[in-house]
């Protein structure tokens, strides 16, 4: 190989790799990340079972259900809809009835949101961003 | 006046700091390649070590070593090339000199002198709480109490005393927090549950929240003609748009009341508005005023008078430090008004217009507020 | 004494901007006395920043109410530990500790700097001279921690108890002296793009700052890391959240930096990558400071939420990224081109390391800055988590990591890949055994563990050859090995620990992730659940009375499988009544390497509790491996070769017979 072409070799090397790369960000952009949804949404779009999002809205008041063992339900609701959610594990500290909530998971076949995390607001006067966005377009909950 | 001294002393050292360099005696700054050989030299040295250690290949010493006298020799001729310009002072520069010099007292008095607070001392905590008590002021007392509560965080009677201060003092979420803790640990009653409610409506902006109604329900189980929690129930539904249920709840209150109870009026008043507003069968909300439900609970506590009167005299305190607040005026001038000290409002208009500038907006819409009030005496002016 | 504080701070601005302008104007125009203000001004105004930052922190701990920063980020009845640290556990404050902090490093150049080509020196201090009248135009614009309270409060407003953590203490001190340290190699790089030349000491000055910086940063970052595993209760090292990403892309470029600028000091060469990766890593810290501080992201770190001061922060990061970039730019082809090299060299590995971790610092950008955009542009909210940067970053990683043995081993300018490969056979052997061990022997490893595991041996065992390679272990005889192995550079240990300190944070988190196990279950008092060969038993709760809170305590006795009790996890539902706020203590066992992770969740009706427990193998070897990184950072800062050559009384004296030395 000549010098020229050791170097035309090289750059195409770095412009493959850089390729790669980038085919690989949007790849995973499309594929990897989780849109957020409120329950009033979900009344319009149709999620189809299996699709990872992210659901956002106010834990239903007297709607925490824990059975024996480690599972929970609960309903989710912004106003617009609700949402029946099953969780197996620990729930946060701040996990309380009329509070925001965010959790990620994916539709059952039956429409049960069945969640692998929970969220709850991280201290008194936080409320998950999201879900206050939402709430408030919907006029549900007012900043004073 | 040892401030004082102490700011000129600083400012003295910082003037020294851009003084003495610019007065010293110019040194003759070796030019940059010879800084550049001593690098080499170095790196020289530091290939010998490592060909010697056998950190590297005789040959790539080698080659290291020439590429490195390589560098050294084209600096040489760099370095003749371009003889160092060096210029005298010019009067640009010594301009410029004189700026720096100026700039650093001019531009720390001015800035300071624009946003410090040279008349305030510190004041640590324990200065403070080493005075007497009686010159304390309500928040020292609220704060004392709030002392002897971290504490003693299981003293429910303490929590009862300090929630109904906390609302009269307009800290909602303090007063929220106050009841629950003594209904934690008194157990609930009518009276903690109502201010309970009360206290998270406040928080909420006068709007009845979800888990306000709660507490109003839970006063409701205990004492079933509690009259705040009914009042404040029907607000509720009327909030929500239910104006024809609010209607019937505040009748069926009314028909409740003893002849004698303050709450009758306000009740009577809502309802009447309550049904020209269904009347008018507009979707819009209804539903008592701000006004009202303050005038109601007003009615409710005896020592509420003197509690207002404190919280006027601080408001006026805050706004004699702290004038450029347009809202706190108009809440000065109407609180004056609704306790009946007209001459006070006056003074107060007068005093907030000239903090807020005659000519300034805010100050125009105070004027006309205090007029909505019923202030009079600005139109002699 | 508040006052002074304010006072010395405005007077600190004022020097600031005497230190932008004089000496840039001295070195433009040669003027010898205008250059020489930089250093006086500069360790003024470093002088005149800690004033200002004592001041504060003596009202935080006297408890001074008067300030309105104290009334709302401090108590009384704080431990005094935490009213020291709350000084910065704010924004106000902690923007006073990164201008001290920026200050204080610019008062080191001017302290160690005379050897410099005065020029040189002059502009470097000059454009921190800009980045502290930036900064302190921004607190006293826009967060002023001296503003007062008239009359002050009798009790502050603040006690979270979340936020009193020893570790959140020192945290962004840490994370400070690394954003701020990369602003010397910022300047450094500006310096030498006005100036059009790049002297032969530039790259031996930046180095050391990027060395100090990448050690501080290290730390601030496995710091952090370590404080959400412990706290929060979750049992998670590491979540890719936008702020952990806002302090890990210039970790990443830090790292990249560190390595172009050994090229450049050794062979000249990549000099203008060297400068605009430079540039980069302080734009990246700036990025961090204004996603963290503007609150742009809303979690628990952003605790500004002041839009006055996001814009500002934008301004000032436009300025001097856009100024830089507009600067290199121009200026970039001015400077001469270096020593050329092979591709298959030691410089050629470098420069594979730099590409790998420079698209790295991409894929994290992307993934961290996109769902800002995409939600200010469409609103749409995405949340872009591990899943996203498991399939970007970690192929990145993969092969760079593979290679990382590879370089110490090359040659500069041509090299021998061939021989490089046999001299790591004995590593590659020794990977490829343990790759066997785990895929037979432990129960649940996938095939990805075993390689997972075998990459960070291979990394472990490709630093150590390293080592034994220069010592002359094998080659040479033992007792002249030993000799050659205690007078190696310091800077080689510090190649080597750095390399070895990346295989252990690897492997522990590839054993986290891929081998830890996890049991969620309901436990009754006396009920032994078995976690990776423990017993683990549960004895009920126990409530305690603490000083400002009320706790159920879990107690866990850990048996080991003759049942005899090795220790007791203790782990609690905290409540605190005063603020009406529950925390979760999660109870830790450190057992070898790995630890048992025990966190409580909700009691169930017939008297149970809801438990989760982690076994989480070799978890420790995170922040070990980052510890040892450090080690090996802290080893090369203080190797020789460092200390730069070139002082400038020797330089004056023997300048006259450079041309006949060597």
């Amino acid at each position: 190989m000549t010098r020229k072409q050791k170097r035309l070799s090289i750059i195409l090397g770095a412009l493959a790799f850089l390729g790669t790369a980038t085919g690989l960000t949007f790849y995973a952009l499309g594929q990897k990340t989780s849109y957020f949804y409120m329950p009033a949404d979900l009344t319009t779009a149709s999620i189809a079972p299996g699709q990872r999002i992210r659901l956002g809205g106010l834990v239903e008041d007297g709607s925490i259900v824990r059975d024996q063992g480690t599972r929970v339900s609960f309903g989710v609701s912004d106003g617009g809809g609700h949402v029946e959610v099953v969780y197996d594990g620990i729930l946060p500290d701040l996990f309380r009835e009329g509070q925001g909530v965010v959790t990620e998971g994916t539709f059952d076949p039956s429409g049960t949101f069945v969640a692998d995390s929970v969220l709850a607001k991280h201290d008194e006067n936080y409320m998950p961003k999201e879900v206050a966005d939402s709430l408030k377009a919907q006029g549900v909950w007012q900043e004073d | 006046m040892v401030f004082w001294i102490v700011l000129g002393l600083l400012t003295v050292i910082a003037s020294l700091a851009v003084i003495l360099p610019l007065a010293g005696r110019r040194e003759e700054a070796a030019s940059a390649s010879v800084h550049d050989i001593e690098v080499y030299r170095d790196q020289l040295a530091e290939v010998e070590r490592d060909a010697e250690r056998g950190l590297i290949g005789k040959q790539e010493a080698e080659q290291a070593r020439a590429e490195i006298g390589r560098r050294i020799l084209k600096l040489d001729g760099a370095d003749k090339n371009s003889s160092e310009q060096r210029r005298g002072e010019s009067a640009f520069a010594r301009g410029l000199a004189m700026a720096g010099v100026l700039a650093v007292p001019l531009l720390s008095w001015g800035i300071y002198n624009s946003i410090g607070s040279p008349e305030l001392p510190g004041q640590p905590l324990a200065e403070r709480l080493a005075k007497n008590p009686g010159e304390s002021s309500i928040d020292e007392l609220v704060a004392r109490a709030e002392a002897h509560l971290r504490a003693n965080p299981e003293d429910g009677r303490g929590w009862d005393v300090l929630a109904p201060i906390y609302a009269r003092l307009e800290r909602p979420a303090e007063a929220a927090t106050a009841y629950r803790n003594a209904i934690r640990l008194l157990g609930p009653s009518a009276a903690r549950e109502t201010g309970l409610g009360e206290a998270l409506m406040m928080s909420a902006g006068g709007v009845v929240p979800a888990d306000a109604v709660n507490a109003f329900q839970r006063a409701l189980d205990i004492d079933g003609k509690d009259p705040k929690a009914r009042f404040y129930l029907a607000t509720a539904m009327a909030q929500e748009g239910r104006i024809a249920e609010a209607a019937d709840a505040l009748r069926a209150m009314l028909a409740d009341l003893p002849e004698t109870s303050p709450w009758r009026g306000v009740v009577e008043q809502t309802i009447a508005r309550a049904e020209e507003e269904a009347s008018r069968s507009s979707t819009a909300q209804a539903g008592p005023t701000r006004e009202d439900v303050e005038a109601a609970s007003g009615m409710s506590a005896e020592d509420r008078s003197a509690m207002i009167e404190i919280m006027v005299a601080q408001l006026d305190e805050r706004l004699r430090e702290n004038p450029d607040d347009p809202e706190g005026w108009q809440r000065l001038v109407r609180s004056y008004m609704v306790l009946g000290k007209a001459d006070e409002a006056r003074d107060a208009l007068t005093r907030g217009v000239a903090a807020l500038g005659e000519d300034s907006g805010a100050a125009r819409e105070l004027v006309a507020f205090a007029a909505e009030q019923g202030v009079k005496g600005m139109e002699e002016r | 004494m508040v006052e002074t504080g304010h006072f010395a701070l405005v007077l600190a601005f004022a020097l600031s901007l005497v230190q932008f302008v004089l000496p840039l104007v001295g070195s433009r125009t040669g003027d010898a006395r205008l250059m020489a203000t930089a250093g006086p001004v500069a360790a003024t105004g470093f002088a005149m920043t800690a004033i200002s930052f004592a001041a504060l922190t003596a009202a935080y701990v006297l408890s001074d109410f008067s300030v309105l920063n104290v009334f709302e980020n401090s108590h009384s009845q704080k431990p005094l530990l935490y009213k020291f640290s709350g000084t910065w556990g704010n924004h106000e404050g902690s923007m006073l500790l990164w201008v001290l902090i920026l200050t204080f490093f610019g008062a080191l150049v001017a302290a160690f700097g005379r050897n410099l080509p005065a020029t040189l020196r002059a502009n470097v201090l000059s454009i921190q001279g800009l980045i502290g009248s930036a900064f302190f135009l921004f607190i006293l614009a826009t967060s002023n921690p001296f503003a007062r309270l008239n009359p002050a409060p009798i009790e502050g407003q603040d006690l979270n108890p979340v936020l009193q953590d020893v570790g959140l203490a020192i945290h962004p001190p840490l994370l400070y002296l690394g954003y701020v340290g990369f602003s010397v190699c910022f300047s450094f790089a500006v310096a030498a793009l006005i100036e059009g030349r790049i002297d032969a000491a530039w790259a031996r000055w930046v180095r050391p700052w990027t060395l100090a910086a990448w050690v501080f940063l290290t730390g601030g970052i496995a710091m952090g890391s370590f404080w959400a595993y412990y706290e929060l209760g979750w049992g998670g090292f590491w979540f890719w959240d936008p702020v952990e990403n806002a302090s890990f892309m210039p970790w990443l470029a830090g790292t990249a930096l560190l390595h172009s600028a050994i090229v450049m000091e050794k062979r000249s060469a990549l000099k203008i990558w060297t400068i605009l990766l430079a540039i980069l890593t302080f734009s990246l810290s700036l990025l961090g400071t204004f996603l963290v501080r503007s609150g742009v992201l809303t979690s628990v770190h952003a605790f500004a939420t002041d839009p006055a001061r996001g814009v500002f922060i934008l301004a000032i990061l436009t300025l001097f990224i856009g100024g830089a970039l507009a600067l290199f730019a121009w200026r970039a082809q001015s400077l001469a081109p270096g020593g050329i090299f092979h591709p298959i060299s030691r410089e050629g590995a470098l420069v594979l390391n730099n590409l790998f971790l420079s698209t790295a610092v991409a894929t994290v950008l992307v993934g961290t800055l996109y769902p800002l955009a995409l939600e200010a542009v469409t609103g749409e909210k995405i949340s872009v988590g591990a899943p996203f940067f498991d399939l970007t970053f970690g192929p990145l990683m993969v092969p760079l990591l593979i290679a990382v043995p590879f370089g110490p081993l090359l040659a500069w300018k041509r090299a021998d890949l061939w021989a490089a490969s046999q001299r790591l056979a004995l590593a590659a052997g020794g990977a490829l055994v343990v790759i066997l061990f785990v895929a037979l022997f432990i129960d649940r490893a996938s095939v990805f563990a075993a390689l997972g595991i075998g990459l960070a041996v291979w990394l472990i065992l490709g630093a150590l050859t390293d080592l034994a390679l220069k010592s002359g272990i094998g080659s040479v005889s033992t007792s002249v090995a030993l000799r050659r192995f205690a007078g190696l550079p310091r800077s080689a240990y510090g190649t080597s620990l750095a390399h070895l300190g990346l295989g252990l944070t690897t492997l522990g988190i590839v054993s986290v992730t891929t081998l830890q196990t996890e049991h969620i279950l309901t436990m009754k008092p006396g009920d032994t659940v078995e976690v990776a060969g423990y017993q683990l038993r549960f004895d009920g709760l126990q409530p305690f009375q603490g000083q400002n809170f009320t706790e159920d305590r879990g107690l866990f006795p850990l048996l080991d499988s003759d049942g005899d009790v090795l220790t007791t996890i203790m782990s609690a539902k905290r409540f605190y009544p005063a603020r009406q706020m529950p925390t979760t203590e999660a109870g830790i066992s450190t057992r070898g390497l790995s630890q048992m992770y025990v966190s409580l969740g909700d009691p169930v009706d017939g008297g149970g509790i809801v438990v989760r427990i982690w076994w989480k193998p070799f978890v420790t070897l995170i922040w070990l491996g980052a510890v040892v990184m450090m080690g090996g950072g802290i080893l090369s800062l203080l190797d020789r070769r460092l200390r730069v050559g070139a002082p400038a009384r020797r330089a004056r004296k023997t300048g006259e017979a450079t041309g006949a030395a060597h």
